[in-house]
């Protein structure tokens, strides 16, 4: 099968696919009401020459919603994480925990703080479906 | 700037402002992070006011598995982030990433006592046992560290 182009319209529906799929996320993000938007910077020379943001609609342990939209729509969301491409990259192919990330900076958070930590377990669970996919990435092509 | 009287007599610092970092800009994200969660926690619950505003220690948190540090210094109604451990420290923890979510995410019970018999407690408790969170100070601070443990909480 073919592989999903990162960041594309067909990865944000088989992303939400795969949380969809997931138990572990159905049960963990129960009670989770809010729109969380990922912003992937541009980095030019990664073959990813401009920033996109993903829009995710997730209510109550499923994904209603799951685009690809502007980096400043995505930024109108209730919970905003951002971070370069590359990092995005690293998050997907298991090089880096999303959590660790943010406590590093690597990954930038805008929320409330003491609702993302409640939800730990369903956003690394998040982050597990990306793993998930079978991503073509654009600096590998 | 107007100060509030303490009932202790001390000098409070202004209402409405919770959280200091001592690096200022160059404040780590680690420090950011903390610092943000204990005052939206705190401003969020009444009764985890009162433990803040109680609370006079100075506490170390290191993230082994990230090289990351911070102190936290309460000042009864204000809290001081620091990056990495300064002295005199009352209690110190040394754990993993995962651990310092999971002790943010640990229930506090009846009279405010942090649960242990859940998952989330039970899982701090394995921990403890198998060294893979250590708490320096624990056992002549308990109080303490009980009430910091409230305050950290986000359940």
């Amino acid at each position: 099968m073919a592989k999903i182009k990162a960041f594309s319209p067909e990865f944000a529906l088989a992303f939400k696919d795969e949380i969809n799929r997931s138990a572990a996320y159905k049960q963990a993000g129960k009670g989770w009401k809010w729109t969380v938007g990922l912003i992937v910077e541009a980095e030019p020379d990664k073959n990813f020459p401009d920033a996109k943001g993903v829009y995710m609609d997730l209510y109550d342990g499923e994904a209603r919603d799951i685009r690809v939209v502007s980096d400043s729509e995505a930024a109108k969301c209730d919970f905003v994480i951002t971070a370069p491409y590359s990092r995005w990259k690293q998050v997907m192919q298991r090089e880096l925990d999303a959590t660790k990330g943010m406590m590093q900076g690597k990954l930038k958070l805008k929320g409330d703080l003491p609702t993302i930590v409640r939800y730990t377990r369903a956003s690394q669970e998040m982050t597990e479906c990306t793993t998930r996919l079978d991503v073509a990435f654009p600096d590998e092509a | 700037m107007p100060f509030r009287t303490r009932r202790r007599g001390q000098i409070a610092p202004p209402t409405g402002r919770l959280v200091e970092y001592a690096d200022g800009d160059q404040a780590s994200a680690f420090a950011q992070m903390l610092g943000g969660l204990i005052e939206a926690n705190v401003r969020s619950r009444p009764e985890r006011r009162r433990d803040f505003d109680t609370l006079k220690a100075r506490v170390g948190i290191a993230v082994t598995d990230i090289d990351e540090s911070v102190t936290l210094d309460f000042r009864e109604g204000l809290l001081v982030v620091s990056n990495g451990l300064k002295r005199d420290r009352r209690i110190t923890i040394r754990t993993d990433a995962d651990t310092v979510m999971m002790l943010s995410n640990l229930a506090i019970g009846p009279f405010g006592m942090p649960v242990y018999i859940d998952g989330v407690g039970r899982g701090i408790v394995r921990k403890l046992v198998t060294g893979g969170l250590k708490i320096d100070g624990m056992l002549t601070n308990i109080q303490t560290l009980n009430q910091v443990t409230r305050i950290f909480s986000v359940r």
